[in-house]
């Protein structure tokens, strides 16, 4: 697995405080603009009644990132396609279970199987 | 095409022009609507992108969501540096100045209320991370059986739920270690990694109110916790507008 962070325990992104609060620019993670301006924020009724069910949903829908894989890609959001967490995590007991058979094959030739 | 007013946050306190070099969308400017000693701050967005009809259609446009997103936290930043504000959700909106103003009347109390508890604090995030590629585990040697290759499985699979275990409750003292300087404090879910794009483990989202004269001892003890744990990634974010605490205590 990758690991482009800086090697440091702690990245402080944040600006020395005298220089002023919110004078940074902000994060360049959508995840961590989303996380806020979708949901937190004070809800109070509009005008235009859309609000809180499409959101809701919406909010779930990003969560999951249930976008098409097309939507995903346009937007450069495909690196799950090359990493193992992603592909292989649900095939992980399959694949144990295959490794353990294997092994025990190759081990124990024609004794059968003492534990499963 | 008809017009709307979509508020981005309420302010007390905001000098004439501050914001007079930010604009909201489609480079209109922020207008404020004043209801008492509060200020909202809108911009006219146009009602075939932000009505009724096309929002449920927009929301569902990631890219749209972004663009939105980023220009609400930009304007949210924007006030957030020249005034006491209360952020408001994403797409709030309204027909005209007389529709912001009545809902302003109508829960200015609150919003007085909710400003007040955030006025001279920040909102820093800290998220810790599990940091991965433990060292590996020595090659095994060629066991001599299933059994013995079973029990193996069996002690790294109990390590590992050990290991988990041990960084959570890490991560719990950190919250607390955390919640020290702060006057509120709340865990966010995790993020998901398809959003975010990070492969770590998110093991800690916390949402943290702290006073501007203790932001330097908040910032030093996120340091000091981060560089004590080598296993952990510690990220300190700030300071947001008060996002997670600028809330409305009733309706």
């Amino acid at each position: 697995m990758t690991d482009a962070q800086t090697p440091v325990g702690t990245r402080a992104s944040g600006l020395p405080t005298n220089q002023g609060p919110y004078s940074r620019p902000q994060p360049a993670n959508l995840a961590d603009i989303l996380e806020r301006v979708l949901d937190k924020g004070i809800i109070i009724a509009g005008d235009i009644r859309v609000n809180l069910l499409d959101i809701e949903l919406l909010t779930v829908k990003i969560r999951l990132l249930v976008v098409s894989v097309d939507k995903a890609q346009e937007m450069g959001i495909d690196w799950w396609r090359n990493d193992p967490m992603f592909n292989a995590r649900a095939e992980d007991l399959a694949n144990e279970n295959r490794e353990l058979k294997q092994r025990l094959k190759e081990l124990e030739p024609g004794s059968g199987t003492e534990e499963d | 095409m008809s017009g709307g007013l979509y508020l981005f946050a309420v302010s007390r306190g905001l000098p004439e022009g501050a914001l007079s070099a930010v604009t909201g969308f489609d480079g209109e400017h922020l207008r404020l609507v004043r209801s008492g000693d509060l200020q909202a701050v809108v911009c006219a967005v146009d009602l075939a992108e932000f009505g009724e009809a096309a929002l449920p259609r927009n929301l569902e446009d990631l890219r749209w969501v972004e663009h939105v997103a980023r220009t609400h936290d930009e304007v949210v930043r924007a006030v957030a540096r020249h005034a006491e504000a209360a952020p408001m959700r994403l797409v709030t909106i309204y027909a005209d100045e007389d529709g912001v103003r009545r809902q302003l009347d109508r829960v200015h109390d609150d919003l007085v209320a909710a400003l007040d508890r955030v006025t001279g604090r920040s909102e820093w995030g800290v998220k810790v991370y599990a940091r991965p590629g433990e060292p590996p585990a020595a090659p095994a040697p060629r066991e001599a059986s299933g059994a013995a290759y079973l029990q193996r499985k069996r002690e790294a699979a109990q390590a590992r739920r050990t290991a988990d275990e041990q960084v959570e409750h890490v991560a719990r003292a950190l919250h607390e270690a955390l919640s020290g300087a702060t006057v509120a404090a709340r865990v966010l879910a995790p993020q998901d990694p398809r959003l975010s794009g990070r492969h770590e483990r998110m093991i800690h989202n916390g949402a943290y109110l702290v006073p501007e004269e203790r932001a330097d001892e908040f910032q030093a003890t996120a340091t000091l916790l981060g560089s004590s744990r080598p296993d952990l990634i510690v990220e300190l974010q700030g300071p947001w507008p008060p996002y997670s605490f600028a809330v409305l205590e009733t309706g």
